[in-house]
């Protein structure tokens, strides 16, 4: 190896020096034929790639920072055996091979994200539902006084909370100055009957099938899922990063998904069936949307992210028993108290547009 | 993308093809992939790699030392120290504003909004701090001794004064933030100067004003070209407002005006960066940057072709073409002392630009 010629830096300036290798016990020493310059050892387990490409070959020093040695053309064979192997892909990858790397990422891949979609669910029951009623109250407050109530609208509300939710499994019902044909549900069993809905109505028998419904939210604890779901794809999609995980993540969290959907209108059917009220008037409610479905372009959440009008409408249709006598949700007294709340209310807060 | 190597002017040479460079960026893309976007940082890795061992700059080719892992580490720091304050604020702003407090919630959003703002100044000094440092040449490397925490604040006010009458503060507020970037950085043991001077890149900067005119001027001869065609119709036939012929005119209309907007900001980048790397030089060397306007818009044109022509895979060999541009285009004149050339004592940060990362903005 005595006219096997290397560069060299020493990483202390950016001279560069013409030297020939020396073996020594498991490394070798440096040495410059012209002069008695003579290196420190270097061990062969202290080697890195610092390039291989197209017959130049660059190599570091795990511990001296900027010490590099090089050459153009293949080394001696018994120089060459004991250099270190160049990285290709990454540290693991190259251990497993890149075909069989990409099977086993794109399996792992296919996996979390199932358990990314599913997690809220199987999470949020595992909540204490006294933090989750703590982060709702904290987030709602008195929703900027923009609770419509009357004397008389709060005790008709609270005779169809009765009717309809008669375990109090939602802590709150109430009728917000929005006027958007929507209602939602917050963490904490806190259930929003926009007065929009409330004005779109055709009699209060519909009102009863959407709070059946947003009980159903209530009872599954949909709204605390989603909210893990905003905080795990906000998170999770940071990875992508830039605009095209903002609005994928918006998305995804703008509905609690069909399946919760078609679950909460199952507890709608359940509850309206045990209070004796008519699921008619729901499956006309959705009828009349699904002809705003066909010619309006509005965006509305309760529209876009539930199942198709038509489906829930025949869902609630069929479970109409024929020949039943059923009563109506409200007394007609009762009802228009409901519908004059937001009017009729001195202290309401002005209407805000919702924009969820 | 041309085979043969390219020789820039002044001691820079960028000696890559991109028929080498494509498994790269192939196995990169598959990769990044299959990982939902996490090999991003080894990918990144692997073409810096490759930009560098293939730029000459004199007698030897730059090396790239920096690891997928550390950008990794860096974004997952960012992650924690924006994406948590930034969930939180978002979360207490909705409470705000369901709690009925609109102006706090106001105020939060622009708490919120100058702080990210900050972080995207500090984040553009660490980036351009971390490339240095991990940049080697003759086994000698970069860095800076400034945190930047400093130029953050800098960022925000001169951004923020840049805008002020009309925006004719921005040329200054930008060569400025530039020479205080890199009056900042280092190279072995010679700190980088850089006195650009923002006056010689206003008049360019005036082309922006000269815009609202040229388009009243535009759709004046437009309007008169319109009553010309129809006065020239047949008699009797009613002009049709939605003939195919006037719709054409309008959607060229809107892509000229788009167009004349990119190429006046084009116009003015080229300036500004000539001027700013022409102000530059580290000991004795004196930094230069050729290319011109027509230059970039021909860089730019050929982007959108290839993305286009491809539908979207071209994407992945950009950051290919971008580097190669930046070389060929980059010169230098003076001397350099190899010996005098020592190693660089600024301390390394064991994390990449993962603040650069998260927020998605460029080093230069």
């Amino acid at each position: 190896m005595e006219d096997f010629l290397l560069w060299h830096y020493d990483g202390k300036s950016a001279t560069r020096r013409s030297v020939v290798p020396q073996t020594r016990d498991g490394g070798f020493v440096l040495a410059d034929p012209e002069s008695d310059w003579i290196g420190d050892p270097v061990a062969w387990s202290d080697l890195v790639v610092i390039r291989q490409q197209r017959g130049h070959s660059a190599y570091g020093h795990r511990d001296r920072p900027g010490w590099r040695i090089g050459f153009t053309g293949d080394a001696p064979p018994e120089f060459a055996a004991l250099l270190p192997k160049n990285e290709h892909y990454g540290k693991w990858v190259d251990k497993i091979g890149l075909w069989p790397a990409v099977g086993t990422f794109a399996t792992l891949a296919v996996v979390a994200i199932f358990v990314l979609f599913q997690s809220p669910q199987w999470l949020a029951p595992l909540v204490p539902q006294s933090w989750e009623n703590n982060l709702g109250d904290a987030m709602i407050g008195d929703f900027g006084n923009r609770y419509c109530r009357t004397p008389e609208s709060a005790a008709a509300l609270q005779a169809l909370v009765r009717e309809i939710d008669p375990k109090g499994e939602a802590r709150q019902v109430e009728i917000a100055n929005i006027p958007m044909v929507n209602a939602i549900t917050l963490p904490g069993g806190h259930i929003l009957l926009f007065d929009g809905l409330v004005q779109a109505a055709d009699s209060p028998d519909e009102l009863a099938g959407v709070l059946g419904h947003e009980l159903g939210h209530v009872r599954h604890r949909d709204s605390m899922a989603g909210l893990l779901r905003q905080i795990g794809v906000g998170l999770f999609l940071g990875g992508f990063g830039g605009e095209a995980g903002n609005t994928l993540s918006n998305l995804v969290t703008l509905s609690y998904g069909r399946k919760a959907e078609a679950a909460a209108d199952g507890v709608a059917i359940e509850r309206l069936e045990a209070a004796d009220i008519s699921p008619k008037a729901t499956a006309d409610f959705f009828a009349k949307l699904a002809r705003k479905e066909g010619s309006n372009a509005r965006v509305m959440s309760f529209l876009s992210s539930h199942p198709v009008s038509d489906d829930r409408r025949r869902r609630f249709e069929t479970s109409v028993v024929a020949g039943r006598a059923y009563r109506s949700a409200l007394t007609n007294e009762q009802w228009q108290a409901v519908r004059n709340a937001c009017r009729d209310d001195p202290n309401v807060a002005s209407p805000i547009r919702w924009v969820s | 993308m041309q085979d043969e190597d390219q020789v820039g002017r002044d001691g820079f040479a960028f000696e890559g093809n991109w028929r080498e460079y494509a498994p790269i960026a192939f196995t990169n893309l598959l990769l990044t992939i299959v990982t939902l976007g996490i090999y991003r940082f080894w990918a990144t890795t692997r073409s810096r790699r490759y930009f560098w061992e293939n730029t000459r700059f004199i007698d030897d080719h730059l090396e790239w030392t920096g690891k997928g892992f550390e950008l990794f580490l860096g974004f997952v720091m960012a992650l924690v120290l924006i994406g948590g304050p930034v969930l939180f604020l978002n979360f207490g702003v909705q409470a705000l504003i369901l709690h009925g407090h609109p102006l706090f919630a106001m105020l939060t959003a622009l708490f919120a909004f100058l702080l990210l703002f900050y972080m995207v100044g500090l984040a553009r000094f660490r980036a351009v701090r971390y490339r240095l440092g991990r940049t080697w040449w003759h086994g000698i490397r970069g860095g800076s001794e400034d945190s930047g925490l400093r130029y953050g604040v800098s960022y925000v006010w001169k951004t923020f004064v840049g805008s002020f009458l009309l925006g004719l503060l921005v040329p200054w507020s930008m060569m400025s933030l530039w020479n205080e970037r890199w009056n900042a950085m280092s190279f072995g043991p010679h700190r980088f100067e850089a006195a650009g001077d923002y006056r010689n890149v206003f008049k360019r900067f005036l082309l922006f004003y000269l815009f609202p005119i040229l388009v009243l001027i535009g759709s004046f001869v437009f309007g008169a070209v319109m009553v010309a065609m129809q006065s020239g119709a047949p008699q009797g036939e009613a002009p049709d407002p939605d003939s195919l012929v006037s719709q054409l005119a309008f959607v060229g209309m809107a892509i000229g005006i788009y167009a004349a907007l990119g190429l006046i900001a084009l116009a003015y980048y080229a300036k500004f960066f000539r001027e700013a790397v022409d102000e530059l030089s580290l000991a004795d060397l004196n930094f230069h940057f050729y290319a011109r306007t027509k230059d970039w818009v021909m860089l730019i044109l050929v982007d959108i072709l290839l993305v286009i022509g491809t539908l979207g895979i071209g994407a992945i060999f950009l950051d290919y073409r971008h580097w190669k541009f930046f070389i060929t285009n980059l010169g230098a004149t003076g001397s350099i002392d190899t010996d005098a050339l020592t190693q660089s004592t600024t301390s390394l940060a064991r994390h990449g630009e993962g603040l650069l990362d998260a927020l998605d903005v460029g080093a230069f």
